[in-house]
């Protein structure tokens, strides 16, 4: 899911970069009002660290690790929620290179944005008596849509006329496939949260009073 | 209180990732990215543009298993050095 250095052309680097920095922009001046919740930024982006270090080997060769974007947006909403993500990829980027300094915008959008958003809205639309149910699928959506979006600026970037119709049923589909753990660590993780210490669930609505 | 059981989750995280590292090394670690990208025939410049000594992980020294869950903790450092300074910042 890390794009590295050397899979994106200049104009979707550069578009990617824009994007991600007009999102960043945003976000930090919506923060303002969200002062009070500053303090679980740090220790969600670490635990979202550590938790991507796991590879987890699937059978037929293909691995997977949890990426945590979906989460974030369950816990902390759509512009906190940047935050966490924005940490993990830059330290990932400038200390393991791992996903390319070129490609760090594209990234960003990738798992910081549409991840983020893809489980804050999931989650924020489930009813009250299926938020653990919205968490899934939050997880399995930000996934498989980070996934397409991953598909769609490496296919743009590539020389052959047909990379797109190459990448996005890859990408699209190993990425709905996959979700279904992501899904699965994220519903699991906001079922502990929301029995353990619900106030610290977003304003998703419904679990406070539990 | 809470944070602290995060940061005591995320010790043991780091501690179980080199057996994640050697199982994943086992089956081949493969992304669906990896897979699109051989199709295409993209090229990935990490190695020849590389600028820091813990590159995919490894830390120069120690043998990579140990060397993962080093570079974790590195990682995780960071990540709290960086988002504390943040908070400083926005507060």
């Amino acid at each position: 899911m890390h794009i590295p250095d050397g899979f994106l052309d200049p104009v979707t680097a550069g578009a990617t970069y824009l994007v991600s920095a007009a999102y960043a922009a945003y976000a930090f001046r919506r923060l303002r009002a969200e002062r009070g919740r500053l303090e679980l930024v740090t220790p969600l982006a670490a635990g979202i660290f550590a938790a991507q270090m796991l590879n987890w080997p699937l059978p037929g060769g293909t691995s997977l690790h949890f990426v945590g974007g979906a989460l974030s947006g369950i816990l902390l909403g759509p512009w906190l929620g940047f935050l966490p993500m924005l940490l993990v990829l830059l330290v990932q980027c400038l200390l393991f290179h791992d996903g390319g300094i070129t490609a760090l915008g594209a990234n960003l959008l990738n798992m910081a944005i549409i991840d983020v958003l893809a489980g804050y809205a999931a989650y924020k639309l489930a009813p009250p008596r299926r938020k653990i149910l919205g968490a899934f699928l939050g997880g399995w959506l930000g996934l498989a849509l980070a996934g397409l979006a991953c598909g769609v600026e490496i296919g743009v970037s590539s020389q052959l006329p047909y990379g797109l119709a190459v990448t996005v049923p890859v990408m699209a589909g190993w990425h709905a496939a996959l979700g279904v753990v992501e899904g699965a660590i994220t519903a699991a993780v906001v079922s502990y949260i929301s029995r353990r210490a619900p106030h610290l669930l977003e304003g998703g609505g419904g679990r406070e009073a539990a | 209180m809470k944070l602290r059981k995060a940061y005591l989750a995320v010790a043991v995280l780091l501690a179980a990732s080199p057996l994640f590292l050697v199982l994943s090394d086992m089956v081949g670690y493969r992304e669906p990215l990896d897979l699109a990208a051989e199709l295409l025939g993209l090229k990935d410049l990490s190695e020849e543009v590389n600028w820091t000594p813990f590159f995919d992980y490894t830390v120069p020294g120690l043998p990579p298993a140990l060397g993962y869950a080093v570079a974790g903790a590195i990682g995780v450092a960071a990540v709290v050095l960086l988002g504390e300074a943040l908070r400083r910042v926005l507060k």
